[in-house]
């Protein structure tokens, strides 16, 4: 281990080969989808499919970092999806104001008296807020107008959420379980915040429409789609890329010893401290990134999106594909995820036993936990596990 | 019909002879029969209204003749009517398909009659509570409680100077030691109100001081009832509560506001009017010498709008500076509606002694307020406490078996149709169902997951969705009723602010009882030994001969059937879903972490804290219980960070760290 960490990172590439084999699958999966699409190649994949498959690259990408602080260094963070939200309410907030303010000016484009800036925005303040009983535009939508402080905001509200809620924890060394539910907490706290009305993110409301590009208003959602795809490929291809560098060498391997034993790290002089949050910090900005793009796709966000239970989803599809292998995160959240919306959108053929007939839609989530169970119980390892049977077999 | 004529002819003459007991001398004197007395009011009485019907009713009671308030209570009855041939008056009863007549003054039963032959009056709700009104003086003294009672509440509904005197009258004469202070204390609230003697008034009002009914605020607050005035200087005449500063208890906007209502200055300009002006004004693209375009810049706005007032074509406008001096000009005040000092000051004296007496009960209101959202917390943790607390399982699924212990109640109930019976059978069975479910899962998940404890984790959140959307397959989505029993739907009173439901008082008294029984078992029994010395050492205590998957298994089924009785109780007071599991599932972790793990005084510590900062927070914005949740989770947070091993912390090896 030592040598690697000396050697200039070079040979990184070379030296994890299953990296360069994702990365070709991934761009071999997206060269495919692409040609079967229906905004740009013969149309077999409809642009619903599309946009799933788009929003499930976005959760592989978080589950990929969620297998970073979770499977490398031992933190089962039950917050990331708190960050997701996070990323997806900053994209949400420009999506929403630009295009209202499109609708705005060109309603008043029309009246005898151009509109000052201070028309316009009440205007797009009365549009997007009359829904919980306010006409004024609370000051968090400040930088709203501009996509490019808006895309900063993405990376600056969950880093710097992470960074201080980190610092607190990790400074007190709460570890194990209790930091579970800590971040848990956390999560509860933002969802609750975000559930009321006057906290001027629309409270249950949320943010819709946001399938709905300002600029592009013109071009069909098949095209969008496959743009919104293939930004999520790229996203979780160089995601990938980023964390596996992270962990291959000496950081990686301070980061494993840490999962394993903290307190020998410690006593080794390491800092731990510092490596949590480093990992907690920038797997937060990733999880707010995965989220500006998922829900550009999904259309809508609203807070029930970040509620508690959806962190755990996370853990789970981690666990499921399995821990500390970057590809396994990517394997669970995308069988999981995908099953989930054939199960649940009626894809699933009903099976009828004669004396009850099981459909799936009510069935599935029975399904789905005793699925983890069984995982759990069985397959420790999850399904990447699986592949360490077939590579050592021969 | 028969037994209650003759009853309620029992009680005329009972009242009539109540009546010349106490009423004035004149009442006696009158011998007259009250049909002759009626028929000069013959027309108002057959089609009354609700606006004459006051005086006739006054005119019929103050004549004294015998019978006169029996008629009008029949009359409110809808008991009353006339023979078109005579136009007498008589009291109708039903007499098979008959109506039978009864004469006014006799009582004697004079034709039986078809319903068609006579003219029913209907007396109006209108008119009923006129007539209501009119009696109550005889009511008051009405030998019957429920009579009394019900002229009080009609006096306290709609207070009238003219109920002094038969109030204070009927005070000495009063039985009922509840009532007569009732009437006493409504003597007083009027005195206050209508007292014809300063002195009198101002002693009640005195008296009032310190009552915190809402009746007794409201008469203080009517009388110290405000108004905001605007004038040039303060008046001498009026009767001023407090002069405001501009900027401090009102906003500029605000008073320039007063000042247009009082109609002391001229509306301003709002934007939109000036806009609205403007876009009149349009020569040739140009407003004002103005290019249109331009006008999407406010300054060139005003611009454009001055160059018009130059040219004469619109009406100056008023300057920004013109408003702040109009409001400098002028003195904003509160003046009392009621303009007399003596009386408004020592109301307000009142209030203010009344306001501390309420901020004293407000406190004790929030303390059980707290005390019982603790005990619910308590409630949904204390199975926690055991399972995470104790044995350091992870389970998620604690929500779930709260909600089984809740469906299990429902299907008892479907099945026993007495709601006493079935509760008392609802709360063992609930412990059955839940530790069998909880032995049952120990037995088949979590004892392989002992080791990986982050992994029961997982484990269990998975049984926990299944076991929802299996509850979800069987009761549906809607929520299911559990039905308290009726001793337990009330409510405990103790003044108009103090006052708690007897269901949350019954799960106080469940979570006091769970703490006990919890301690006696853990402290006292030779399974809470065992189980204690498979916690601290399974390895110790299974060469001691005690074996640790046994007591495992029991502890986690007593956790799990704990959390099946509360699920029971908790269903009593809010909605059984199936969701009802998940929402408290992260409190209950809170809870736990909170109080110190491994320990049953600490969880109780935790769920006091958590209650009662919750409480405490609502208290500041009661509208919003959101931001007080959201605050008391930040609280937990920060708190973990300073005391991560909670409020009763383990020291020692026990700790396990």
């Amino acid at each position: 281990m030592a040598k690697t960490t000396l050697a200039p990172r070079k040979g990184f590439l070379s030296e994890n080969p299953s990296v360069l084999r994702f990365l070709g699958l991934l761009a071999l999966f997206t060269i495919i989808i692409s040609a079967l699409a229906e905004g740009f190649g013969v149309g077999v994949i409809s642009t619903s499919f599309l946009k799933v498959l788009g929003m499930t690259l976005c959760l592989c990408l978080i589950a990929v970092a969620m297998d970073v602080v979770w499977g490398y260094c031992g933190i089962l963070s039950l917050g990331h999806f708190a960050f997701f939200g996070l990323g997806g309410y900053g994209i949400g907030m420009w999506l929403m104001y630009a295009r209202t303010e499109g609708i705005v000016r060109e309603s008043l484009a029309n009246a005898p008296i151009p509109a000052t800036e201070g028309e316009v925005r009440d205007a797009i303040a009365t549009q997007i807020f009359s829904v919980v009983g306010s006409t004024e535009l609370p000051f968090i939508w400040g930088f709203a107008h501009s996509l490019t402080l808006q895309l900063l905001l993405i990376v600056l509200v969950p880093g710097l959420l992470a960074l201080v809620f980190g610092w607190l924890a990790f400074r007190s060394r709460v570890t194990g379980v209790y930091l579970s539910i800590l971040t848990q907490a956390m999560t509860l706290a933002l969802s609750l915040y975000l559930f009321q009305n006057d906290t001027g993110l629309r409270g249950n409301n949320g943010l819709s429409g946001l399938q709905n590009i300002p600029g592009l208003l013109h071009l069909p959602q098949s095209t969008i789609a496959l743009w919104f795809f293939w930004a999520s490929a790229l996203a979780l291809g160089l995601g990938y890329l980023l964390f596996a560098w992270l962990v291959s060498g000496k950081f990686g391997s301070v980061v494993r010893a840490i999962r394993d034993n903290e307190s020998r790290v410690r006593f080794l002089g390491y800092h731990v401290e510092s490596y949590k949050l480093v990992v907690f910090t920038a797997t937060a900005i990733v999880s707010g990134i995965a989220g500006a793009l998922y829900y550009p796709q999904a259309g809508i966000i609203n807070p029930a999106e970040i509620a508690p239970i959806t962190s755990i989803y996370l853990a789970v599809w981690v666990a499921i594909g399995g821990r500390g292998r970057l590809y396994g995160a990517v394997i669970g959240a995308a069988t999981v995820s995908l099953l989930s919306s054939w199960f649940t959108g009626g894809g699933a053929p009903n099976i009828n036993l004669g004396f009850y007939e099981i459909v799936w839609t009510d069935w599935w989530l029975v399904l789905l936990g005793l699925g983890f169970v069984a995982v759990t119980l069985f397959f420790p390892k999850g399904i990447g596990g699986l592949f360490d049977y077939l590579v050592r077999k021969p | 019909m028969p037994l209650r004529t003759v009853l309620s002819r029992a009680l005329a003459i009972l009242v009539l002879s109540m009546l010349a007991l106490t009423a004035p001398p004149r009442a006696a004197v009158a011998q007259d029969t009250l049909q002759p007395l009626l028929q000069q009011y013959a027309e108002e009485l057959a089609s009354p209204s609700r606006r004459s019907f006051g005086a006739v009713a006054d005119a019929l009671l103050a004549d004294g003749r015998p019978g006169a308030a029996d008629f009008l209570r029949r009359y409110e009855a809808r008991e009353v009517v006339q023979r078109p041939e005579d136009g007498l008056f008589f009291y109708a009863e039903d007499a098979g398909d008959l109506v039978r007549l009864i004469d006014v003054d006799t009582g004697a039963a004079v034709a039986d009659v078809s319903s068609r032959d006579v003219d029913q009056i209907r007396a109006n709700a209108g008119v009923r509570r006129v007539i209501a009104a009119a009696l109550v003086p005889f009511e008051l003294n009405a030998p019957e409680r429920a009579r009394r009672e019900a002229a009080l509440d009609a006096i306290s509904r709609s207070a009238e100077a003219s109920q002094i005197a038969p109030l204070a009258d009927s005070i000495a004469q009063e039985p009922d030691p509840d009532l007569k202070t009732r009437k006493e204390r409504l003597f007083l609230l009027l005195t206050a109100q209508f007292g014809a003697e300063r002195a009198e008034r101002l002693e009640a009002i005195a008296a009032l001081g310190g009552d915190t009914s809402i009746e007794a605020r409201g008469v203080l607050n009517q009388l110290t009832a405000t108004r905001t005035e605007v004038a040039p200087s303060l008046p001498e005449s009026a009767n001023i509560a407090r002069v405001l500063t501009v900027g401090e208890d009102l906003t500029q906007a605000e008073a320039y506001a007063d000042l247009v209502d009082a109609g002391l200055a001229e509306p301003a300009q709002t934007p939109s009017e000036l806009r609205a002006v403007l876009a009149e004004n349009i020569v040739d693209g140009r407003v004002g010498g103005v290019p249109v375009g331009r006008l999407s810049d406010p300054m060139a706005r005003i611009e454009a709008y001055e160059a018009l007032e130059d040219a004469g074509a619109v009406p100056p406008r008023a300057a920004p500076d013109e408003a702040a001096q109009a409001v400098a000009a002028h003195v904003f005040y509160d003046e009392y509606v009621l303009n007399d000092p003596e009386i408004t000051t020592a109301a307000q004296d009142a209030l203010d002694s009344t306001a501390q007496a309420i901020a004293t009960y407000q406190m004790a209101d929030l303390v059980l307020d707290g005390l019982s959202l603790a005990s619910i917390f308590f409630l949904a943790a204390i199975g926690l406490a055991i399972t995470f607390g104790v044995m350091g399982v992870i389970n998620m699924a604690h929500g779930e078996f709260i909600m089984m212990g809740a469906y299990t109640g429902y299907v008892v109930q479907l099945f026993i149709p007495d709601y006493t019976i079935s509760l008392l059978v609802a709360l063992p069975l609930a412990f059955l169902v839940t530790f069998g479910a909880g032995v049952a899962m120990e037995r088949a998940v979590i004892r392989h997951l002992y080791t990986r404890p982050l992994e029961t984790l997982l484990a269990t959140f998975g049984i926990s969705i299944a076991l929802q959307q299996l509850a979800k397959n069987i009761f549906g989505t809607q929520a299911r009723p559990l039905t308290a029993p009726d001793w337990l739907g009330g409510a405990i009173t103790f003044n108009d602010i103090v006052g708690i439901s007897t269901i949350r008082v019954a799960i106080f008294v469940l979570a006091l009882i769970f703490l006990g029984v919890l301690l006696y078992i853990l402290k006292r029994t030779r399974l809470g030994l065992e189980v204690r010395a498979v916690t601290q050492n399974p390895g110790m205590a299974a060469s001691m001969g005690i074996n640790p998957d046994r007591i495992n298994m029991l502890t986690f089924g007593l956790g799990s059937g704990i959390a099946g009785i509360a699920g029971v109780a908790i269903g009593l007071y809010a909605q059984v879903t199936s969701e009802m599991g998940a929402s408290y599932i992260v409190q209950s972790f809170m809870t736990v972490v909170v109080g110190g793990v491994g320990n049953v005084w600490g969880t109780l510590a935790g769920a006091s804290l958590i209650g009662f900062l919750q409480k405490g927070i609502e208290w500041f914005n009661p509208s919003n219980t959101l931001a007080a949740q959201t605050f008391m989770v930040l609280f937990v947070i920060l708190f973990i960070q300073f005391r991560p091993k909670g409020i009763v912390a383990l020291k020692g090896r026990a700790a396990g760290d």
